[in-house]
């Protein structure tokens, strides 16, 4: 059995500091790993993205993140990226780790993904540069995370987004701002590759569960919406261990 | 021909443009950083609705619409996001 713990949208700042390390702490009853589904930081500050290292560093677990939009609103991904590294956590974008639990294997692609709404209600990359520029971006992250989901050969794979791939798990938002939340073209992505569960956060008001068209499980952890500190999905038979004291991170890049 | 006087702009901000003045103020100011809060505008008063993660953030989200419509009343009901662990366990396969 793999346990997988995943929250998002923790939106750390230097007064977030103490809030989530009692829960990493005692992680391992719970989980054999921890999937963070972006907006770490409340606006992509190292000094925030130190503050969240410093909650997870030493997690009995291993830790596998993407980042979100607000991660990128100070234009420092790659010294947020840098930071949550160096205390142990593998941040993916268009990338995959691959986690062991006993004898099974768990696959996770990561990417951001991004907006531009859902099939016959979505934008299309015509007209001027800036609208062909939001467009092409989805497309590009989609079909990047469409070649290392399928490049995965784990007994079990998980796509983690920071964007929603379906409208499901976006009701309660208004439906006028799903073009900025979402993209069907990321559930296409990951019907075309394959998947046991998306994981998503960035929709605050939306609902926790939802469906791909291919019939692959989607999941909004968002904490506002889990109302918990993270959930936990469980894959594979309970054969009654402590996977988490066995867990190993493999941590293989796909690419 | 004489032309027809221009129409004088309302005295007081409709509130369609007041209410998304308070979300900017509160999505770009560094003491909040929130886009998903709910703001309603009542005549003078401004009702904030949501959740934040901090105490800090929950009074700071307060000020920020004072510091901007001092001649408001602000009525504060987010909330601070204190989740526990988990109830449940959902299987998927």
């Amino acid at each position: 059995m793999i346990r997988v713990a995943a929250t998002g949208d923790l939106h750390f700042g230097p007064d977030s500091a103490g809030t989530f390390r009692p829960h990493v702490e005692r992680l391992d009853e719970r989980a054999d790993v921890l999937l963070l589904a972006g907006d770490l930081t409340k606006v992509g500050l190292p000094e925030e993205a130190e503050v969240l290292a410093e909650e997870l560093r030493g997690s009995p677990v291993p830790v596998i993140a993407v980042l979100g939009n607000h991660d990128y609103h100070s234009d420092q991904p790659a010294a947020v990226r840098a930071i949550l590294e160096e205390a142990g956590i593998r941040v993916l974008e268009g990338e995959a780790a691959v986690v062991g639990v006993d004898d099974a294997t768990l696959g996770v692609a990561g990417a951001k993904g991004f907006g531009g709404g859902f099939a016959g209600k979505n934008a299309t990359d015509f007209g001027e540069p800036e609208m062909k520029a939001f467009v092409r971006h989805t497309k590009e992250v989609a079909e990047r995370l469409e070649e290392v989901l399928g490049g995965l050969d784990t007994d079990y794979r998980i796509a983690l987004l920071h964007y929603s791939p379906v409208k499901e798990t976006l009701h309660g938002e208004p439906p006028e701002i799903y073009a900025f939340l979402g993209s069907y073209l990321l559930a296409e992505a990951v019907d075309r590759a394959g998947a046991d569960l998306v994981l998503h956060g960035h929709a605050h008001r939306g609902a926790e569960k939802g469906v791909t068209p291919g019939g692959v499980h989607v999941r909004n952890v968002a904490q506002h919406v889990i109302r918990a500190a993270y959930s936990v999905y469980c894959f594979g038979e309970d054969h009654d261990v402590h996977a988490g004291e066995h867990a190993r991170s493999l941590q293989r890049a796909a690419g | 021909m004489e032309r027809e006087p221009r129409p004088e702009a309302p005295e007081e901000e409709p509130p369609h443009y007041l209410v998304q003045r308070v979300r900017e103020a509160l999505a770009h100011d560094e003491r909040v950083n929130e886009l998903e809060l709910q703001v309603r505008v009542q005549g003078r008063r401004v009702f904030l609705g949501g959740q934040v993660p901090t105490k800090e953030r929950h009074d700071a989200v307060e000020q920020v619409v004072h510091d901007l419509l001092p001649e408001c009343e602000v009525i504060n009901e987010t909330t601070v996001q204190d989740y526990g662990e988990p109830k449940e366990v959902e299987k998927l396969s």
